[in-house]
């Protein structure tokens, strides 16, 4: 039996390994290496200099730390407006997504599949056509501007490109399916008897959803508002397709500092507040819902 | 649910389904436009910007185009090529041997792997890209394809560990448990009875792999060299240029092969279900 216990764990090792040395060194060591370089100083001509320095936290946090020398209050502003972004996209693609579920759970059999397959195709669309898609649409000679114009309600084109309701626009887009999976998943999973019971025992419809579907449905809600929130806040490329300079947000500040302005560490410190806002979030997901959700979210 | 409301939430679904294709529609329709004054205002139907993109003679000048010659752009499709097909074989190898190894064996730090291995996935595209560009460039590796490839393997392997994961859960360990008791060997095993039955996981998460790869541009957009362009940073870059039609051809092309190659994954899957 020992030999049989051995071999076993010979072969659980020999499984682990290679995942243990990709995450181990091309993940964890990039991470922690990231955290020291954010408490270091940024160098005259693009490199580091190795002492500590905690003002590339203070640029952005300095006036509530009570240090206001490096402090500059238009990152927080950025951080502001990144977190404010997030949260429309979050909400928008929810009440897009919500009825959309019902919906495709409605259909049987073939249909439901065909409908599925339709709905999840889009998905894996190049995502910088995606957003492309968009320029197309939103630019001043864009598509909404040409239609708007041609059916004589307005008379010059709207500047629509350039603005938060752009960016908003492209996130929703992009981010749709991320919202949609985890909800269709728990509709699907919501029972049709609990619904009619509900009705039979003399609940209105508004009684019903509050008290029977939305409970039953919440967790594909909180999941997909997670990780759609995640790269909604972080992301770079479509605020600098479709937001230009005027709506820049932290994912963009961070780009500038590693590819333009070459203050690593500082760029380092903007990344690790996005990311130790994802943790927290994460964290109270976990904490509040329970560890299976978080692995259904992210299959999806 | 009345009839009625079944209506509107027929209603609601056609709209919700041109949302979701229309901007795609759009791209399309313009890629035939043969107007090169107003990209936006149709004149008739054209190849021109197809046969641009592949250096066949057009009617078209020489500053109503952007790839001025195809090597950079066909560069750029082979470096994506080749990342994609290795990240995702070597992440296919690597996740699948995880699911397997957190599948079939209870030890202390199963739980621990469990919760490493989400991580890459919800972590945010440019948080992952930065720390890994600090990392390659401390450790002295030179930019190029094969940091690009590295880097894709990190957040890849997790996607193929959870659906290989999903299969190993649905399956019963009795064929396994009999294989063993028949006198096979545990690679014998491993290749007549259980490979076989999760391959159809295997061959999902591949394809998943493959697809999220090509089309990655954060990641990329970092820890890519000068020389090792990728197709999604080439087109990210001739969007900063300024729209030019040519760049619907272009965009269609890359729709029709992942859109078939994606089709070919959830086909495979509802077959052998």
């Amino acid at each position: 039996m020992t030999t049989l216990a051995g071999s076993r764990r010979l072969r659980l090792t020999a499984l682990l390994t290679p995942v243990s040395l990709l995450l181990g060194t091309c993940f964890l060591v990039p991470l922690g290496i990231m955290a020291v370089y954010s408490f270091l100083t940024p160098g005259l001509y693009g490199g580091v200099e190795w002492s500590f320095y905690p003002y590339n936290y203070g640029r952005v946090l300095g006036a509530p730390l009570g240090d206001v020398e490096d402090f500059d209050p238009v990152y927080v502003e950025i951080l502001l407006r990144s977190l404010r972004l997030a949260g429309i996209v979050v909400a928008l693609s929810l009440v897009i997504s919500y009825p959309a579920a019902f919906w495709v759970a409605r259909f049987r059999g073939q249909r439901k599949s065909f409908v599925l397959f339709l709905v999840t195709l889009p998905f894996f669309a190049s995502l910088i056509i995606r957003v492309y898609a968009w320029m197309l649409i939103l630019r001043p000679t864009g598509f909404l501007n040409l239609v708007l114009e041609s059916a004589g309600v307005i008379d010059a084109p709207l500047q629509i490109i350039f603005t938060e309701v752009s960016v908003v626009a492209g996130l929703v887009y992009i981010l749709l399916p991320f919202m949609f999976l985890p909800i269709y998943a728990s509709v699907e999973k919501l029972d049709p008897a609990l619904v009619q019971a509900s009705q039979d025992l003399g609940a209105t419809p508004w009684q019903t959803f509050r008290r029977v579907v939305l409970p039953l449905t919440l967790p594909g809600v909180i999941g997909g508002s997670l990780i759609v929130f995640i790269p909604a806040f972080g992301n770079f490329v479509v605020p600098a397709l479709l937001g230009g300079a005027k709506v820049m947000l932290v994912g963009n500040i961070i780009e500038q500092q590693f590819l333009a302005a070459r203050n690593w560490p500082f760029g380092a410190a903007l990344a690790m507040l996005i990311l130790g806002t994802v943790l927290v979030l994460m964290l109270i997901y976990v904490l509040r819902i329970g560890r299976g959700g978080v692995a259904a979210g992210a299959q999806a | 649910m009345s009839r009625r409301s079944g209506r509107v939430l027929d209603a609601y679904g056609a709209v919700f389904l041109l949302l979701l294709y229309a901007p795609i529609a759009l791209i399309l329709v313009y890629s035939f436009n043969s107007n090169v004054v107003n990209m936006m205002a149709w004149e008739g139907f054209t190849l021109d910007w197809y046969r641009s993109i592949f250096g066949l003679t057009t009617r078209l000048s020489e500053s109503q185009i952007y790839v001025h010659s195809t090597e950079a752009l066909l560069a750029a499709v082979r470096h994506s090529a080749i990342v994609a097909l290795c990240a995702s074989t070597l992440s296919t190898a690597i996740g699948t041997a995880t699911a397997l190894g957190l599948a079939r064996h209870d030890f202390r730090l199963k739980r621990v792997y469990q919760g490493l291995l989400v991580l890459p996935m919800v972590m945010p595209d440019i948080v992952l890209g930065i720390a890994l560009l600090i990392f390659f460039v401390g450790a002295g590796f030179k930019l190029g394809l094969s940091t690009i490839v590295i880097g894709h393997c990190v957040f890849l392997s997790s996607y193929v560990f959870v659906i290989v994961s999903a299969r190993l859960a649905g399956m019963n360990t009795e064929l396994e448990e009999a294989s063993a008791d028949l006198g096979a060997g545990p690679w014998t095993t491993f290749r007549r009875v259980t490979l076989p039955q999760i391959m159809p996981g295997v061959a999902g998460g591949a394809l998943l792999a493959f697809i999220i790869s090509l089309d990655d541009l954060v990641i990329t957009y970092f820890i890519a060299g000068v020389d090792s362009t990728t197709l999604p940073l080439f087109i990210y870059g001739m969007l900063r240029r300024g729209i030019k039609p040519e760049i619907n051809a272009i965009a269609i092309l890359l729709l029709v092969f992942s859109f078939v190659v994606a089709a070919t994954g959830l086909w495979l899957r509802s077959r052998r279900q």
